[in-house]
């Protein structure tokens, strides 16, 4: 699958096409890093905007004000995104099940009030990102959109394989099983705010590194943009689209909810009826009512469902197993 | 059976956005192989056609609608360039097709969908896109395609400081609207000897309203030497709930005249307050905004007179130009209601990259440029009666009146040979109402 998203721009030369597909990557990979703190460890984030933001502002104020690369400003948002995830959530994991996801709700629109009035950054106005040569090293491509895709596909890959990582180590037991119960986890000898913690700088961190990217895609942000609970909303959503607690559900979730709101609004978005965002919501309504696992459960009932016609019985109590 | 159902709404859903995705790229293959002077000629038009501004995306795209129609039919009963034949007479009578696309209010997608309007649609010229904020990137992404771009109603003057070579606005920008209120005030005090000295801002803290009040900031160094003075400025968050400390401030300060940069939802609030906390000021300017939606007088009746603010037009204009009123006549069919200013503006705009490319007889953009930067276009159904843009892209001509509500219309009170009643320069007591 990995190889088939690189390979799609190159097939499909239309550069509407790449800007789905860059798109696509971008919410693609922040998915997979709320999934390390929200599917993992089970603490629901309505607040992952906060991060995506901070990410964006962070490398857009270091490069219009002081001329810093903005490699090096994506690196120093996704460190300002991690401190300000530590110092948000230490307080904020004493609060459990919906009040943390309250709180995070609630932190993620203080930022954005802050930010809108906070004059050097030019507060509701937003930033115009100072258009400079072309190039690897400014992170501005004018030409064309593959060097953009090439970049988020590269990043994109690195977050996979972090996920990948954080899954398969001890961290992911850790988080799994505090996940589960954390009074049990506790009982066990996990120190359960540690964990989490680190759990929520690593997605914070993944998180901003995206927002700075997609700054520098649009060239152009103010804080409606990316700190606004659309884009937290469109993290939870297409994570529990694709599948919550699973490595490819982010991937898939991202792949059918960023090219059907992109395409409805192209094919739609003209007339002026808001056809698109009807469509768009029905499948949302459909999806929570009818496969609260997600994409991902669905497929692994189905696949399940054939090895148990085969071998006959025990796929339900199987599946429950595959699917929690 | 439920599962079966999911699937395949999912399966045909992916099946429409693929099939979309194709039929964007062979447009595209298409494309070269066009005629030199086609016959018909796309404009992109980006609105806000969902969200939050979704009500008046709909009104505008009406009034781009009615603009096509004017050209590409036979009008001639209708006094404006392109009206009497069909279609562009310098391109052998080619049509124009307005291509609308919806950017949600979102600079996101309305960077996209410029770039999509350009790329797959083939469109020689873009307008929209209401929101200053989307219009930015949009126009940012015509700079570097080369594509003329024709904003109609967007008002921020930071829009035409970027240096963009590819952008014209309309509107006129809240720099000129600061001048205009200044200048009203003045004829106020001369005219009317209504004595306003004070001047209090009050403003809503997004981009348009900071940038209005930095305007304000800005001219009131010039229009000292006349006595004005500004005492007050208020700022107030976007999602206000309750603006009494807002209005307490502004009963103490006692000034004169208040200057509003606010959206419908929040003026109205502002009034029932001012009325509630018995605040009497000579006059009240409004900066393009709620006072300009006719549901500001829907909700507060009687209240809102006495109100005034800037605006493209006003219905009680329609009986002293022609034009305007058979443009209303065509777009009230549509809409059901009467053309209010920025939709103007945004009629202005479709109407002008028409005629620029009209009279460039060409759809090289160059030559389109070219026109929109040299050439007077008529526009009979403003005030002003014509649009020249300057070398930054900003329209010379402020194609504003000063109304003032009285008895819950829109009279033009302002320059003089414009006006359908007298302004009244003193608000009376709320109770005396």
């Amino acid at each position: 699958m990995y190889v088939v998203i690189g390979v799609l721009p190159f097939i499909i030369q239309n550069t509407n096409f790449h800007h789905v597909m860059v798109i696509f990557l971008i919410f693609a990979a922040v998915g997979e890093a709320w999934n390390i703190i929200t599917g993992f460890a089970g603490q629901t984030s309505f607040g992952h905007a906060a991060f995506f933001g901070i990410g964006a502002y962070t490398s857009s104020v270091l490069f219009w004000k002081f001329k810093i690369n903005p490699w090096a400003g994506m690196l120093a948002g996704a460190v300002l995104a991690t401190v300000t995830a530590a110092i948000v959530s230490y307080p904020a994991f004493r609060l459990k099940g919906h009040y943390f996801a309250i709180a995070t709700l609630a932190v993620a629109e203080i930022i954005q009030q802050l930010v809108v009035s906070w004059d050097y950054v030019e507060g509701a106005t937003g930033i115009s990102i100072p258009v400079v040569a072309d190039g690897f090293l400014n992170l501005q491509f004018h030409k064309s959109k593959i060097p953009y895709f090439i970049i988020a596909y590269v990043l994109f890959g690195v977050v996979l394989l972090i996920s990948y990582l954080v899954e398969n180590s001890k961290l992911g037991y850790y988080l799994k099983a505090i996940r589960e119960s954390s009074d049990a986890a506790e009982a066990m000898g996990i120190d359960h705010a540690l964990y989490k913690l680190i759990a929520m700088m690593i997605s914070a961190f993944l998180t901003a590194i995206f927002g700075s990217l997609y700054a520098q895609y649009i060239l152009y942000i103010d804080p409606f943009m990316v700190f606004s609970m659309n884009i937290s909303m469109k993290i939870v959503l297409l994570v529990v689209l694709g599948g919550i607690g699973t490595i490819m559900g982010p991937v898939i979730g991202a792949a059918i909810l960023i090219p059907l709101s992109e395409y409805t609004r192209i094919l739609f978005g003209g007339t002026g009826k808001g056809i698109d965002l009807i469509i768009f919501g029905m499948l949302v309504v459909l999806v929570a009512c009818y496969q609260p696992h997600g994409i991902v459960g669905m497929l692994r009932r189905m696949s399940l469902l054939k090895v148990s016609a085969t071998k006959g019985g025990g796929a339900t109590h199987a599946g429950r197993n595959a699917v929690s | 059976m439920k599962r079966r159902l999911v699937v395949i709404l999912l399966a045909s859903v992916l099946v429409l956005s693929l099939i979309a995705g194709c039929s964007g790229g062979s447009q595209q293959q298409a494309a070269p192989k066009e005629e030199p002077k086609p016959q018909t000629i796309k404009i992109g038009a980006i609105l806000p056609l969902t969200g939050s501004a979704a009500s008046t995306g709909v009104k505008l795209k009406y009034a781009i609608e009615v603009a096509q129609e004017i050209i590409n039919n036979p009008h001639p009963e209708i006094n404006l360039p392109l009206a009497k034949d069909a279609g562009l007479p310098n391109l052998k009578g080619a049509k124009v097709e307005f291509v609308f696309a919806d950017h949600q209010a979102n600079p996101e997608v309305a960077k996209s969908e410029a770039e999509r309007l350009i790329q797959n649609e083939k469109v020689v010229g873009l307008i929209g896109c209401y929101h200053s904020s989307a219009t930015k990137p949009a126009s940012q992404v015509a700079e570097r395609f080369q594509i003329p771009f024709v904003a109609g109603s967007s008002s921020s003057a930071a829009l035409t400081e970027r240096g963009l070579k590819w952008f014209t606005r309309i509107a006129p920008n809240d720099d000129m609207e600061t001048k205009f209120f200044f200048d009203y005030l003045k004829y106020l005090n001369e005219k009317f000897n209504a004595g306003i000295k004070t001047v209090a801002v009050v403003y809503i803290d997004n981009e348009y309203g900071v940038h209005a009040f930095q305007m304000v900031d800005k001219w009131i160094k010039e229009y000292e030497k006349d006595g004005f003075k500004v005492v007050l400025d208020v700022k107030y968050p976007t999602n206000v709930s309750n603006v009494d400390t807002e209005v307490q401030k502004i009963k103490q300060a006692k000034p004169d005249a208040i200057f509003h940069a606010s959206y419908i939802g929040d003026m109205t609030q502002f009034v029932k307050k001012y009325k509630e906390l018995g605040v009497v000021p000579k006059a009240v300017l409004c900066y393009c905004g709620g006072f300009q939606d006719p549901q500001f007088v829907v909700n507060l009746g009687k209240d809102a007179d006495y109100f005034s603010g800037s605006n493209a037009c006003t219905s009680t204009l329609f009986g002293k130009m022609d034009a305007l009123n058979k443009i209303n006549e065509l777009y009230k069919k549509k809409s059901g209601v009467d053309i209010d200013g920025p939709t103007l503006e945004d009629f202005a705009s479709a109407m002008v990259i028409a005629d620029a490319i009209n009279q460039a007889g060409s759809t090289d953009p160059n030559k389109i440029l070219d026109a929109l930067k040299t050439k007077t276009f008529d526009a009979p159904y403003f005030v002003s009666g014509k649009i020249k843009f300057g070398p930054t892209g900003q329209n010379d001509f402020s194609a504003s009146v000063m109304v003032q509500l009285q008895n819950g219309k829109y009279e033009a009170v302002w320059p003089e040979q414009f006006k359908t009643a007298d302004p009244k320069p003193a608000f009376p007591k709320w109770e005396a109402r």
